[in-house]
């Protein structure tokens, strides 16, 4: 086991140098010369020989490459062009927000698709079931822009519980905080949360039909037992991959929903990044959330381990 | 007289489908005493399995359904009873093993905890009474090393070692009824024999009956007191082991014993029974063997034929029985 670990590890490095190989690509797509851009309105040859000195755009390509990650690995991801701050700062304030988004909106998934799949898989073409399955192609079908512009006439506009937009950080008050993100994870999470639902009713309905369900039975089990232990433990292993490249692609930011929102995490930042041309905040939270993606898929490989004994060897 | 142990009477199972309700079981009755054997013998979807899961309470439902019959077991009627009560008796009083060891363990848990579970479910022991327990169920069905087997996942056993930990599950609460749904099937011819072996001295040791389902008549002469021929859901003999190998009474089974390899016959091919069994949604009029049937006759379209005693405790369905062997 620990050998597939340590193997899964180091697989997963080769993908994140290529990651950043095509991040810093994203540089040389800029048009025109970066030290003519840098210099602005001042045309002198000496001037602008300094500026490409400094930022090391007479070296090849590589060695400006190497000189770039070595940065990045020191926590250097460059400075945004737009708002003079460090990425690294930008970074480091956006990634709680996403993560905290993410999280609840994960939260939300799970508890409501997992239970919803187990139970129209059990009560197999019941009422409940049909109902389920609505609900759940609803929930895909759903366009997240809608349902949140639909969320803040009803919950803001109309009955005045909730924020429309705005973020209030947890140390400033949790309330007002999970207030202000209540919506926004319904949203994502509702959407996740059919794609959960549909997922483990198929997975459910596989591993309930199979031999070793029917001997769990033969051995006089109850059936709650026969469901939640035998059935679902096996049931349950695609659906964690599944988590995880979800999870993922929360960490990418929710663009539409983080504007309609306005909260400010990475859907916003890359967005307003990409309208300002600001390509060294493109890169940083590219690079992040890449990484992050990469990372959630080890864990999911790694949980499928602990979960699945014959992944243990 | 005392009642047997398990008597099956008129038992019908029915199935639906997109095509309509078929009857895969249909009308059969037999009885079973303590300490015997019954093989029930046919060919792949004659119902002997069905009866096998009528009997466990196991039909998946939907789509099956027992429609008719009884089932009194040890005395209770298991028809219409309540779903506690069955898994109560079911790993208790009645066990079963099926035909695929290799997919009736649950991978995700060791064999050990498997078995245990069955213990503990129904019997007010400790966790580490029901371990000692199933250590001494392995070390009775011939697994070697139990100790080191207990903490295993099924994928590090081989089939005939599930099978075996499948039999120590079965076991564990000592059941009256062990149903044996083809049990060595998909094993090596080998490891059959030693499954098959270790069965009968298990039900010489403990006094249980076993119910087993084979399509093998070499496995029904080594372990059958009692044979149930069954063809496209009906049973079409019945009769003691040795009778039934000595005269057989009804064409079909003649026919499988036809289709069985003999070395002390100089065959230069099997005998297989021509034709196909007929679609179960869509019976012919009349005995259902008779479009595959050498011996049949004008008469044999009118009416299905009733099981008749044709010798003492010898019944057939087929109305040219008794049948005159050259």
């Amino acid at each position: 086991m620990l050998t597939y670990v340590i193997r899964r590890v180091l697989v997963s490095i080769p993908t994140i140098v290529f990651i950043s190989i095509v991040v810093f690509g994203l540089q040389l797509l800029l048009p025109g010369d970066p030290a003519l851009a840098l210099a602005g309105e001042e045309r002198d040859p000496q001037v602008i020989a300094e500026l490409r000195r400094m930022y090391h755009l007479d070296e090849p390509v590589w060695k400006q490459y190497l000189i770039w990650i070595g940065n990045v690995l020191q926590g250097d991801l460059g400075e945004s062009i737009r708002l003079k701050v460090s990425v690294s700062d930008l970074v480091a304030a956006k990634l709680p927000v996403t993560l905290e988004l993410a999280a609840m909106a994960m939260l939300i998934a799970l508890l409501i698709g997992i239970p919803m799949g187990i139970v129209s898989a059990v009560r197999k073409e019941s009422l409940l079931d049909y109902s389920a399955n609505a609900v759940g192609l609803a929930g895909l079908s759903i366009p997240n822009f809608w349902l949140g512009i639909m969320m803040i006439l009803l919950f803001s506009v109309q009955l005045g519980w909730l924020p429309a937009s705005g973020f209030v950080k947890p140390s400033e008050s949790l309330s007002q905080n999970l207030a202000t993100l209540i919506m926004p994870a319904i949203v994502l999470g509702t959407g996740i949360a059919a794609i959960f639902m549909r997922h483990t009713r198929s997975a459910m309905l596989a591993v309930l039909r199979s031999d070793y369900v029917r001997t769990a039975r033969a051995k006089g089990l109850r059936e709650p037992r026969v469901v939640y232990r035998h059935a679902l433990r096996n049931a349950i292993i695609p659906v964690v991959t599944l988590g995880a490249i979800q999870f993922g692609e929360l960490m990418g930011g929710a663009v539409l929903t983080e504007q309609i929102f306005s909260i400010p995490g990475f859907g916003k930042l890359i967005v307003d990044a990409v309208f300002n041309r600001d390509y060294a905040v493109v890169q940083g939270v590219v690079l992040c959330t890449g990484t992050g993606f990469i990372f959630l898929n080890l864990c999911a490989d790694l949980i499928y381990v602990v979960v699945n004994p014959r992944m243990r060897g | 007289m005392n009642a047997p142990l398990l008597a099956v009477d008129d038992l019908s199972t029915e199935f639906k489908t997109d095509h309509g309700r078929f009857r895969a079981v249909d009308e059969v009755s037999f009885a079973l005493d303590k300490g015997r054997t019954l093989c029930v013998v046919g060919e792949s979807g004659c119902g002997k399995s069905v009866t096998a899961l009528s009997i466990m309470g196991l039909i998946p439902s939907p789509p099956g359904h027992i429609v008719g019959g009884s089932i009194r077991f040890e005395g209770e009627e298991l028809v219409g009873l309540s779903p506690e009560r069955y898994q109560g008796l079911r790993g208790n009083r009645m066990g079963m093993i099926f035909q695929e060891p290799m997919t009736s363990l649950n991978p995700a848990f060791t064999v050990g905890d498997q078995i245990s579970e069955a213990i503990l479910r129904h019997e007010p022991v400790s966790q580490a009474e029901s371990k000692a327990r199933t250590i001494e169920l392995l070390r009775r069905v011939r697994i070697p090393s139990p100790e080191k087997r207990f903490d295993d996942y099924p994928h590090k056993l081989s089939g005939g070692m599930r099978q075996r930990a499948m039999i120590a599950m079965a076991l564990s609460c000592s059941p009256d009824l062990l149903i044996a749904d083809e049990p060595t099937t998909a094993l090596d011819v080998t490891i059959q024999a030693q499954i098959l072996e270790l069965l009968g001295e298990l039900r010489a040791e403990s006094g249980m009956a076993i119910m087993l389902i084979t399509h093998d008549l070499g496995v029904v002469a080594e372990m059958a007191d009692e044979v149930l021929v069954m063809y496209a859901g009906r049973v079409v003999e019945r009769a003691p082991a040795a009778a039934l190998f000595a005269s057989p009474q009804h064409p079909y089974t003649i026919g499988l014993m036809g289709s069985v390899p003999r070395l002390d016959l100089d065959q230069d091919r099997l005998a297989a029974i021509e034709g196909q069994v007929p679609n179960p949604a869509n019976l012919p009029k009349g005995c259902r063997f008779r479009a595959r049937c050498p011996f049949a006759i004008a008469e044999c379209a009118e009416a299905e034929p009733p099981l008749i005693e044709v010798a003492p405790g010898h019944q057939a369905a087929c109305i040219r029985a008794p049948l005159e062997m050259a």
